[in-house]
């Protein structure tokens, strides 16, 4: 009999932790301060007094340098208090990426009135995006030159960034459609370099919560200003 | 109710949660094998099914899903003077891709179309009957023969 209840617990707690899992979509929806992202690590150094202290290193993006449509160099200072969102893609792909061009659009078109909000999207193919394919293909989108920045460079160090900054997956795959393994991420980067969110571009549903995340985060800049 | 019960309702229940990829059930309406015309035949319907399901899966990345394109990048196949005036070329297109510029309702498009590779004559008889009895089309079935005949003269192979 005892066995039989263990039993019986078990299988209803499996059961009930299947419906929590549910999907797991659902993040924070609720909570008004976003969460900070990736890696961290607890330093202890010393304060003013001579008492040791612990603080926190939070993940935050390398310094990086690569060339926009505009042929202009875009660097970390390029968004310097500024909020952006990054993705990677390349132009010549027919599979995720023009349903996250679609959506990225939506957040262009709501971020027209946020001179705080800016975009940046990493090219993965640098031989084929030349800075006038991705300035041609950035107009024809309609993207603003001054909010929505497309960027080449370096093969390798967009990759590098991509992976170890931006936490996405981007690499060169033959086997892929299009030659490239990449993910949909939109990647929001608050004004200290810090990832505060991660969305799945080609999911419109994502996209909203994006779009909702953007004025909490801002307002953490804003707290002691009127 | 025993162990095995349990982990079997569990089991069920998840199922039928899993991550709604539920298949779209087949409309079973006793009067849709009643075929009428050609337009309310089991096959045009079939085609019609068929022909949704590989636009979803082949073109609306990047036409997007109510056909309307994407900016001045992917032009618009919904409303589109192209693809009304240009029957046996748009066929062509969806077999072989294309290249260079276009022109879709006055606009220019110069994006490259890449070639679907493995896409059957049947599934681009599908394809061009969902496209053409769609967004106020009204071609009737394209049959398979018919398709091939086309393909067999494309110029942009």
């Amino acid at each position: 009999m005892k066995i039989l209840f263990n039993k019986t617990i078990y299988a209803l707690c499996l059961w009930s932790g299947m419906i929590l899992m549910g999907c797991g979509t659902e993040q924070s929806k609720t909570s008004d301060r976003l969460p900070i992202l990736g890696r961290r690590e607890a330093v202890e150094k010393k304060d003013a007094d001579g008492n040791t202290i612990t603080d926190t290193i939070y993940h935050t993006i390398t310094d990086f340098a690569f060339t926009g449509q505009d042929s202009s160099t875009i660097t970390n200072e390029s968004f310097k208090d500024k909020i952006y969102i990054a993705d990677f893609f390349f132009t010549s792909c027919q599979t995720i990426c023009p349903p996250m061009k679609a959506q990225m659009l939506r957040v262009h078109d709501f971020i027209a009135d946020k001179p705080e909000i800016e975009i940046l999207s990493h090219t993965l193919d640098p031989e084929h995006d030349s800075i006038p394919v991705l300035k041609a293909f950035a107009e024809r989108l309609g993207a603003n030159p001054d909010k929505w920045h497309f960027v080449t460079g370096d093969k390798n160090e967009i990759y590098r960034v991509g992976q170890s900054s931006y936490l996405v997956t981007a690499r060169e795959d033959s086997s892929e459609p299009g030659g490239y393994l990449h993910d949909a991420r939109f990647v929001l980067v608050d004004k200290d370099r810090r990832i505060r969110g991660i969305y799945d571009g080609t999911k419109p549903d994502h996209v909203d919560r994006l779009m909702a995340d953007l004025p909490k985060l801002l307002k953490e800049y804003h707290t002691t200003a009127p | 109710m025993s162990f095995k019960k349990i982990l079997f309702f569990s089991a069920i229940t998840f199922y039928a949660m899993a991550c709604g990829n539920a298949q779209q059930n087949q409309n079973s309406d006793p009067s849709e094998h009643i075929a009428t015309n050609i337009q309310g035949s089991v096959k045009y319907k079939q085609y019609m099914v068929e022909g949704r399901r590989l636009y979803t899966q082949y073109c609306s990345n990047c036409h997007q899903p109510d056909g309307g394109g994407l900016g001045k990048v992917y032009p618009p196949i919904n409303k589109s003077d192209f693809i009304d005036n240009n029957f046996e070329e748009s066929i062509c297109i969806i077999k072989n891709g294309r290249q260079g510029e276009i022109t879709v309702n006055g606009i220019t498009y110069n994006q490259p179309m890449m070639p679907i590779p493995g896409l059957t004559d049947l599934e681009i008889a599908e394809i061009s009957t969902f496209i053409y009895n769609n967004w106020g089309r009204d071609k009737g079935l394209i049959p398979v023969k018919g398709v091939q005949d086309i393909l067999s003269k494309c110029t942009n192979k």
